[in-house]
């Protein structure tokens, strides 16, 4: 078993360096939103003197640090997987004794990350003299707490998203659902904002989701802003979802592909 | 009017395309109402935060969401389905036949593909601009209103000169496959007044790649910042960049050598 996820790996990092122009016009794409909550907001809170407690240094260390934890925790199966069912290319992968979503999907997706992560190094130095944060709140124990849960958010929205796309068994085109739930975390996750300036609502509901272990969990863990309570009870969140998502996806997936017509191939 | 009637025929064209996907095209307007629920929740969620944006009242900032939406109708109804099939024409050759048509090819390219209920976008864009103008207290005059429009037209003409330039350079770089990228990454700082972001980043959307000038600027003209002579200024860059992005294509169209043939 590790010699097949040590071809993989080989594979898939050959595969991705040779679109290195494209991940970094991916990472330029992705950089653009963050910067402007960033601006928006720290352009507020320097009017104001803070936002409901948060200072512009706040925002500041907030979303530098959200550039991190998103390309830590997020995935990218919609892009690398749905279109296999759509068009029947998954039937190869299939016949094949290993599980394509857990072994080869997961690998390129890791892969994929790692690139990117080490593009966004110098990027993120730039940011740092041009946003020049105060990370003296930062706690190292934060740091060292954050790194189980941001490994655990990263599997529960990879399996989340791979129940999404094995949803496509069925409906063959999942874009417009994959959308929905984009929104959905965006909405949940702390992306836009810090969770507490979200209408009391939505900071009810996100306390139970998964979605704000993603970004807005770890992020406040790394600034060291939670008290133990909130620690412990992010901790339990993570592992309940974790157990959910594995059910889930596994269910989903077995069904689906029972029902799979392997459609044009 | 030859022009008239080969627009009305790609309409046409288009809409039968669409048909095929009646569902899917149900599906994309219901999500469009959700982003546009969602544009309306997170400007809530900045108002009741504060009472002013970089100046800009809840009012103001719901017109230039508006005005970002005319903007990014333009995108997704022509500009990012034409660059797909522009790429596309390039890499396999079959730009050939669009040269071969006895009409302008930057007209052929820009309309042959329309993504056709994107349309009753712009409807919505209007309704947000009027309500907006309505709610922002000043008094509007209608000398501003109208450069209010000419400035939002002429903003439109530099992005898509812009857009002209980027997928020309293909015919010079085959493997450009990402020449649009940088404007689609960036379309998204419309949203805000760019006058509450940071210098370096007001420098980039101003100057570089100019999303601000179709959005933030016609908004500053309706609020009534703008003097005569930036206003002739803006309309003069307009024309300018034009002038250069058809001759940046002419000079492509020499460069193109066809594929594999």
């Amino acid at each position: 078993m590790f010699l097949i996820f040590k071809r993989l790996w080989q594979v898939n990092w050959a595969e991705q360096w040779q679109y290195r122009a494209n991940l970094l016009m991916y990472l330029l794409y992705w950089l653009v939103s963050p910067i402007i909550y960033l601006a928006v907001w720290t352009s507020i809170a320097n009017v104001k003197g803070s936002v409901n407690g948060f200072t512009a240094n706040d925002f500041v260390t907030y979303y530098m640090v959200l550039l991190i934890c998103d390309q830590v925790t997020s995935n990218i199966i919609i892009h690398t997987f749905a279109y296999k069912i759509q068009d029947g290319s998954l039937s190869g992968e299939l016949v094949r004794p290993i599980h394509p979503m857990l072994t080869n999907a997961l690998v390129n997706n890791i892969a994929f990350k790692i690139l990117t992560i080490l593009g966004l190094i110098p990027i993120w130095i730039i940011l740092f003299f041009l946003f020049k944060p105060d990370f003296s709140g930062a706690s190292f124990v934060g740091v060292l707490l954050s790194i189980p849960v941001m490994m655990a958010a990263f599997i529960i929205g990879f399996l989340l998203s791979a129940t999404i796309v094995s949803l496509a068994f069925w409906t063959t085109r999942v874009y417009s659902i994959h959308e929905f739930y984009f929104a959905l975390i965006l909405l949940f996750s702390g992306q836009f904002v810090p969770l507490p300036l979200m209408p009391q609502v939505i900071q009810n509901i996100a306390q139970y989701l998964p979605f704000q272990l993603l970004l807005y969990f770890p992020i406040q863990l790394i600034l060291g802003k939670l008290s133990t309570d909130q620690i412990v009870l992010g901790y339990i969140m993570a592992g309940v979802w974790l157990a959910v998502a594995i059910l889930t996806f596994n269910w989903v997936w077995r069904q689906g592909v029972k029902q799979y017509s392997a459609v044009g191939a | 009017m030859q022009t008239l009637k080969l627009l009305s025929a790609f309409f046409k064209v288009n809409v039968q395309m669409s048909l095929a996907y009646r569902a899917d095209t149900v599906v994309n307007i219901l999500l469009n109402l959700m982003w546009l629920g969602w544009e309306l929740l997170s400007l809530n969620i900045i108002f009741s935060n504060t009472e002013t944006l970089g100046g800009w009242g809840l009012g103001e900032l719901i017109a230039l969401l508006g005005v970002f939406r005319l903007v990014n109708t333009m995108m997704i109804a022509l500009i990012w389905p034409n660059t797909e099939k522009f790429n596309q024409s390039i890499r396999d050759g079959s730009m050939d036949y669009t040269i071969l048509q006895p009409v302008n090819s930057m007209f052929l390219v820009t309309f042959s593909r329309i993504t056709v209920w994107r349309f009753w976008d712009l409807i919505l864009a209007v309704v947000l601009i009027a309500v907006g103008v309505e709610m922002s207290a000043a008094t509007t005059t209608a000398a501003q209103v109208l450069t209010f429009i000419l400035l939002s037209l002429s903003g439109m003409i530099v992005i898509y000169s812009l857009w002209i330039v980027l997928i020309a350079l293909t015919f010079w770089f085959v493997k450009f496959d990402n020449n649009v990228t940088i404007l689609q990454a960036l379309m998204d700082a419309g949203r805000y007044p760019a006058t509450v972001y940071p210098a370096w980043l007001r420098i980039i959307v101003t100057f570089i790649i100019p999303i601000a000038v179709a959005t933030t600027i016609p908004l500053q003209a309706l609020r009534g910042e703008l003097g005569t002579v930036q206003v002739l200024i803006f309309l003069l860059v307009s024309f300018v960049s034009f002038i250069v992005a058809s001759r940046v294509w002419k000079a492509g169209l020499k460069q193109y050598s066809g594929a594999s043939s």
